[in-house]
């Protein structure tokens, strides 16, 4: 069985990513889960420099992407994938706590793949993750590296 | 005088110009006559060759007029006065002033002592003699020594009138005149006798105001011109002046005294001066030199009128001499500043109506314009004052004219100075006080304080304030439209009742107004306010006809006045008449009130700029500190939350209880930061305009809301035809959830009924938001506005973060609109909001 595409969580919370992880893994996801702390490391594994060059590791498959990050912010990095030569066919999905209508319309402007509210609640978070996980690895094909 | 009472009459006038202010027209300096006490010779410069000459020259300088005519001067001077003659010539200007040349003890031919005065005029020299004695001259010395002491007493007078009283006294002890007075000119023309010094036996002047048209203006500024016209007689016979002709004259022509008069001339005179050739000419005149003839008689075709009958006949008498001499180009001198001048007979006869047989008349100016005149007279008999006693007088006066303008203002310097001092008091208090309205009506000092007035007016920033008597607030508002329309920034007037006929109504506050301009704009202003005063004036005779009219032989006349029987009239809708030093108070006040308005307005924006700043910084911590403080707090709240789930079943029943109590609080944390959140945003962002309909809006929020509530009893009721607004949708639609959800959360009833609808006869459109609800007390009226401000129990009501009117109340005000309520406890609210301020409300519908 060919090795499954990892998703990436770019998160600078271990917190944060450690509540992501169990509402995941509660939620029934069990393929690979890799993490970017800053929105510069995603970049270069999503585009790597010089282009087409081999990795070392495998593209993940989809992004979670946190608005709030040290250094290049979340929407920073939006632009960033979308403003290079080949841009990236992996779908982002935003993951934040900001129910700002702004913050919204700018994310999915910059082509985000989905904004998700974190809710307050881990049970709620399950379900949400719950949701996700259906809806992009059941529901919809993802495109093939 | 009664021979001279025909001659007197005045010249006939057509019809066509009959008219009250004939005088203004008549134009006296050109009249070529002089009076008999002197003789007059116009001569040609620098060959001083005589050109004209008086018609007595051999009366009163022993050579006859044609033997004058036509020769240099030295024909009358002799060689050595002539020599020095030319040296004085050299020497004075001469232009626009006559100046006293020479005396002479005698002439060759003459032994007779005579001043001789010089002026230059038209490009000729006037000359003008009058007779003198060795014994005048040592008057001139006792004179100057008495006008040392005078000035030394003037200077001690305390006022004005004082100072008058002195100085009008002092002349008549001077001159002999058995009458003096100070005549004051008001700014119409007409004037009053302010000071008088008289024989005990006459008729009192004093007070008596006499029309414009008594001294007309061309009289004016003839006097204003001269520092000393002088009339030793009123009956006086004029001299005609005759001029020098090269051709012969036939007959015919020289028969007629040219029946027209000079266009230059005033009629009256000429007709005179010419009748007197012949009546009461000296006996060394025509016959003996057949030659001379008065001048000017051509020149004068384009503007003929009749003379009067006895002008006419007096003339043919007189020309029944051959002449040779005419002239050529008939050039009447400008006389402005002879002395010797003859005067109008309108004048003449005017005097001779008021008794007066002699007169002399100076100028009183102030700071160079005509403020008055002093005015002399004798009753009894002609009186003439030689050149050695004009002099101090004539000095005397234009000392009183240095002095004056200096007096007039010492009179109003305390009251200068107490208004200075109000003034500086009136800045300080604008730079204290928050608005004009407590600045300058304050008990202590305000707009009254010293200024001598009843009452005033300030409007300012949409407020009347009034102080003391003052007209209703509907006449004040009338009297400041009509003030709006004036063009100056500053207005004084004290006879309204003239100027705006509306003040009528109101005379006893304000029949005397002054009012300054505060804004551009117009509508900003102060207006002190004076009663009427109701007072008495005395005209020496009806001042409504300062002439008469009469015909004779179907021609119409015009006739100086003959009565000046006291005329009294009361004169209504005036008050006191500002002073200039209170026009310039109120134009200073109106300047520093400018100052404090710019330093207001600066400080202001300044103001503004700085809490825009402040706040846009408050909205931005607070959105950072809220979105920041949510991740650890989340934190803190999952991983409770895994406590519970991973350690619940080895923690005590009251551990767990601990665990929920920091979730439910992080929860309400939350909660708040997000309301935090959404707060700040309402601040933040711009508003994005849009026309919207307020319909569409509130049923989308009811569906919403109906949706997730499903089990309550709830009618929203919407009034239909809302109106179509331009506002931001999204916070509008905040505005509408937040109230709408209030409304059921604080809602008893098994039925909660919430009516929506607007008022949009309003500018602007008031919307509203009624429920039948607990109603909250009027003394919460105001704080349930505040931000996490809570009247309950936090989870009473269905809990709530206490942020949700805070954010209507900033949604709202972000539009320029308001919100309020009315409510009953018990029985429901009605909240109120506009979507707009009352300045943009034009623009709001659509």
């Amino acid at each position: 069985m060919k090795e499954e595409r990892p998703l990436l969580i770019v998160e600078d919370s271990d917190e944060d990513f450690e509540v992501t992880c169990w509402a995941l893994r509660q939620a029934g996801f069990d393929r690979p889960i890799v993490r970017c702390s800053r929105a510069e490391e995603a970049l270069l594994r999503l585009c790597p420099v010089p282009p087409n060059q081999e990795s070392g590791s495998m593209m993940p498959c989809l992004v979670l992407l946190d608005l709030n990050l040290p250094g290049m912010n979340g929407l920073q990095l939006l632009e960033e994938l979308r403003s290079v030569e080949q841009p990236p066919t992996i779908p982002v999905v935003i993951l934040s706590t900001s129910k700002n209508p702004r913050d919204l319309a700018a994310c999915y402007r910059l082509g985000a793949a989905g904004y998700l509210c974190k809710p307050l609640s881990l049970e709620l978070y399950t379900s949400k993750m719950l949701k996700l996980t259906q809806y992009w690895f059941d529901a919809v094909t993802l495109p093939e590296e | 005088m009664p021979e001279n009472q025909t001659e007197a009459t005045p010249p006939a006038i057509t019809a066509s110009n009959v008219d009250i202010s004939n005088c203004d027209r008549e134009q006296i300096h050109l009249v070529n006559a002089i009076q008999p006490h002197g003789a007059l010779l116009v001569l040609e410069e620098p060959s001083l060759r005589i050109v004209q000459a008086s018609a007595n020259s051999a009366s009163f300088l022993g050579l006859p007029t044609d033997s004058l005519l036509g020769q240099t001067i030295d024909a009358l001077l002799g060689k050595a006065n002539t020599e020095k003659l030319k040296t004085i010539l050299a020497e004075h200007d001469l232009t626009n002033i006559l100046d006293r040349l020479m005396t002479l003890p005698k002439l060759p031919h003459l032994d007779q002592w005579f001043n001789v005065f010089g002026n230059r005029t038209d490009g000729f020299l006037v000359l003008e003699f009058e007779r003198a004695s060795p014994s005048s001259q040592e008057q001139e010395r006792v004179g100057l020594y008495q006008f040392r002491d005078f000035i030394q007493r003037l200077q001690r007078t305390p006022s004005l009138a004082v100072f008058l009283d002195v100085a009008i006294e002092q002349i008549r002890h001077f001159t002999g005149f058995e009458r003096v007075m100070a005549y004051r000119f008001d700014l119409d023309g007409s004037g009053e006798v302010v000071a008088e010094a008289k024989a005990p036996d006459l008729e009192a002047y004093l007070g008596l105001h006499y029309p414009a048209s008594d001294i007309p203006a061309p009289a004016r500024r003839l006097f204003a011109l001269s520092p000393l016209r002088h009339l030793p007689n009123v009956d006086y016979e004029p001299v005609p002046i005759l001029s020098y002709a090269a051709k012969p004259l036939t007959p015919e022509v020289s028969m007629g005294i040219n029946p027209s008069p000079s266009p230059l001339g005033g009629e009256g005179f000429r007709e005179r001066g010419i009748g007197l050739i012949t009546n009461g000419l000296p006996s060394h005149q025509p016959s003996q030199n057949p030659l001379p003839q008065p001048l000017p008689l051509r020149g004068g075709g384009e503007n003929r009128k009749p003379l009067s009958p006895e002008g006419r006949g007096v003339g043919e008498r007189g020309l029944t001499v051959q002449d040779n001499y005419s002239i050529p180009e008939p050039q009447p001198v400008d006389l402005s500043h002879s002395f010797l001048r003859s005067v109008s007979v309108m004048y003449t006869g005017y005097l001779r109506n008021m008794g007066v047989k002699s007169t002399m008349v100076l100028p009183l100016l102030k700071n160079g314009h005509l403020w008055g005149l002093i005015s002399c007279m004798n009753h009894s008999a002609p009186l003439y004052l030689h050149y050695e006693q004009r002099v101090p007088v004539e000095l005397l006066t234009q000392m009183l004219s240095l002095m004056m303008g200096d007096r007039e203002d010492l009179d109003q310097y305390a009251y200068r100075t107490s208004l200075d001092i109000v003034l500086g008091k009136l800045v300080s208090l604008m730079g204290r006080e928050e608005g004009f309205h407590q600045a300058l009506t304050a008990d202590q000092t305000n707009l009254l304080t010293t200024l001598d007035a009843d009452g005033v007016a300030l409007i300012a920033d949409g407020k009347l304030s009034t102080l003391g008597n003052t007209p209703s607030e509907s006449n004040i508002s009338l009297l400041a439209d009509w003030l709006g329309q004036q063009e100056a920034a500053v207005f004084a007037s004290h006879r309204m009742l003239d100027d705006f006929p509306a003040t009528r109504d109101f005379l006893d506050t304000a029949s005397g107004v002054l009012s300054v301009r505060l804004s551009r704009a117009g509508s900003d202003r102060i207006i002190w306010f004076r009663p009427e005063m109701l007072h008495d004036v005395h005209w020496a005779g009806d001042p409504n006809k300062p002439v008469e009219i009469s015909t004779i032989d179907n021609e119409i006349r015009l006739q100086p006045r003959t009565s000046f029987a006291l005329w009294k009239e009361t004169v209504h809708g005036q008050s006191r008449p500002w002073l200039d030093c209170e026009i310039d108070y109120v134009t200073r006040l109106r300047r520093a009130i400018f100052d404090v308005i710019v330093e207001r307005a600066k400080l202001l924006a300044r103001t503004n700029a700085e809490l825009e700043r402040s706040n846009q910084e408050l909205d931005s911590f607070a959105y950072a500190a809220s979105h920041d403080l949510k991740e650890p707090l989340r934190g803190i709240h999952n991983f409770a939350e895994f406590l519970k789930g991973e350690e619940g079943i080895n923690l005590s029943e009251r551990g767990l209880k601990r665990i929920e109590t920091i979730l439910r609080l992080s929860g309400r944390m939350d909660n708040m930061l997000e309301s935090l959140l959404q707060y700040s945003r309402v601040g933040r962002n711009a508003l994005d305009m849009q026309a919207q309909s307020i319909n569409k809006i509130v049923e989308q929020v009811a569906e919403l809301i109906l949706q997730v509530m499903p089990e309550k009893n709830i009618t929203i009721d919407i009034q239909p035809f809302l109106p179509a607004i331009q506002c931001d949708r999204v916070r509008v639609t905040m505005v509408f959830h937040n109230l709408i959800m209030n409304a059921i959360k604080y809602n008893d009833k098994d039925h909660k009924i919430i009516k929506i609808g607007c008022d949009p006869s309003t500018i602007p459109v008031v919307f509203f938001v009624r429920d039948n609800g607990i109603g909250i007390a009027p003394n919460h009226h105001e704080q349930i506005f505040q931000l996490f401000r809570r009247l309950h129990g936090r989870d009473d009501f269905g809990g709530g973060s206490g942020a949700g009117l805070t954010i209507v109340k900033k949604a709202i005000q972000r539009h320029g609109g308001h919100i309020w309520l009315e409510s009953t406890l018990g029985s429901g609210s009605t909240f109120f909001f506009t979507l707009s301020s009352e300045n943009n409300a034009e623009s709001e519908r659509l």
